[in-house]
């Protein structure tokens, strides 16, 4: 009974956990993204390819992340949303970031990571008629 | 050393220091792999190219100074997240296996790094290393030569 309290109170604890992110390498990430998405139409570059769809054909929750990113840097939203809606997100977080430069952490809670992992995975599964 | 290597707030390489790196080597390994194709028939060639990049990465950052043309280029370095030594040739082949994984759901194994606190990818937390600027933690240097043997010592 006590193993069970503890297994419960240690889970209740992991998603209470939150994590000091460190916003500089951030923002550096977040501009190269977004000066790639620029020049990728530009250049014809077919993005990069995912391995997991490439070797099993299921793909894999950041799948259609370099069409989404791409397409909301271009101001094509729909395209954007059908290709995978947390690119949306990630450009506007990246273009947030380097108008914001004084931001210089944020914290965030530990299990939004998951939960936006297992939500994109859903999307895509659906996107590629497997679920 | 280890104080260099491990615990939160110790200094690790960013982000687009590990990336422009890892351009450099992906250069080299391609241009290794396109000679070995151009070279040798399909089936060698080939075999070259697909073995290049562990068999690469296990040797040099397996060395002591756990250093990858790349990385040594940018200034920094693979250590051991424990004691900040070299990690060996063993957890490098293990780290550059670990890299197919890494790479797997679309690179987020590399891009992990971000978000942790250690910088860490994921091929980093398997073989239990980080990447440190090699300035904070310079690899270690040829020692100093054997002294001559005495002529005149009689064993």
């Amino acid at each position: 009974m006590a193993a069970v309290g503890s297994t419960v109170g240690a889970t209740v604890a992991s998603f209470r956990a939150t994590r000091v992110v460190e916003l500089r390498e951030l923002r550096v990430a977040g501009g190269l993204m977004l000066g790639a998405a620029a020049v990728r139409p530009l250049v014809g570059s077919p993005g990069l390819p995912c391995p997991l769809r490439t070797l099993t054909g299921i793909p894999c929750p950041f799948c259609g992340m370099t069409t989404s990113v791409t397409s909301t840097v271009w101001f094509d939203v729909r395209d954007a949303f059908a290709a995978n809606p947390m690119g949306i997100v990630f450009v506007v977080f990246a273009v947030l970031l380097l108008l914001r430069r004084r931001w210089e952490r944020v914290t965030v809670p530990v299990v939004i990571v998951p939960i936006a992992m297992a939500g994109m995975w859903v999307f895509e599964l659906r996107r590629f008629d497997i679920l | 050393m280890t104080d260099a290597a491990g615990g939160a707030g110790a200094a690790r390489a960013d982000f687009a220091t590990r990336l422009v790196a890892f351009v450099v080597d992906y250069v080299v390994l391609g241009t290794v792999s396109l000679v070995a194709i151009l070279l040798f028939n399909d089936g060698l060639g080939f075999l070259i190219a697909l073995l290049a990049p562990p068999a690469y990465y296990t040797w040099f950052e397996g060395s002591p100074s756990g250093q990858t043309p790349g990385k040594r280029l940018l200034g920094i370095r693979v250590v051991d997240a424990a004691t900040g030594r070299s990690i060996g040739h063993g957890h490098a082949l293990v780290r550059s296996v670990m890299r197919i994984v890494s790479a797997m759901l679309c690179w987020v194994g590399y891009l992990w790094m971000l978000w942790d606190p250690e910088r860490q990818t994921w091929h980093d937390k398997v073989a239990g290393s980080v990447v440190v600027p090699a300035t904070l933690t310079p690899p270690p240097s040829p020692g100093p030569p054997e002294p001559a043997p005495d002529p005149n010592f009689e064993r």
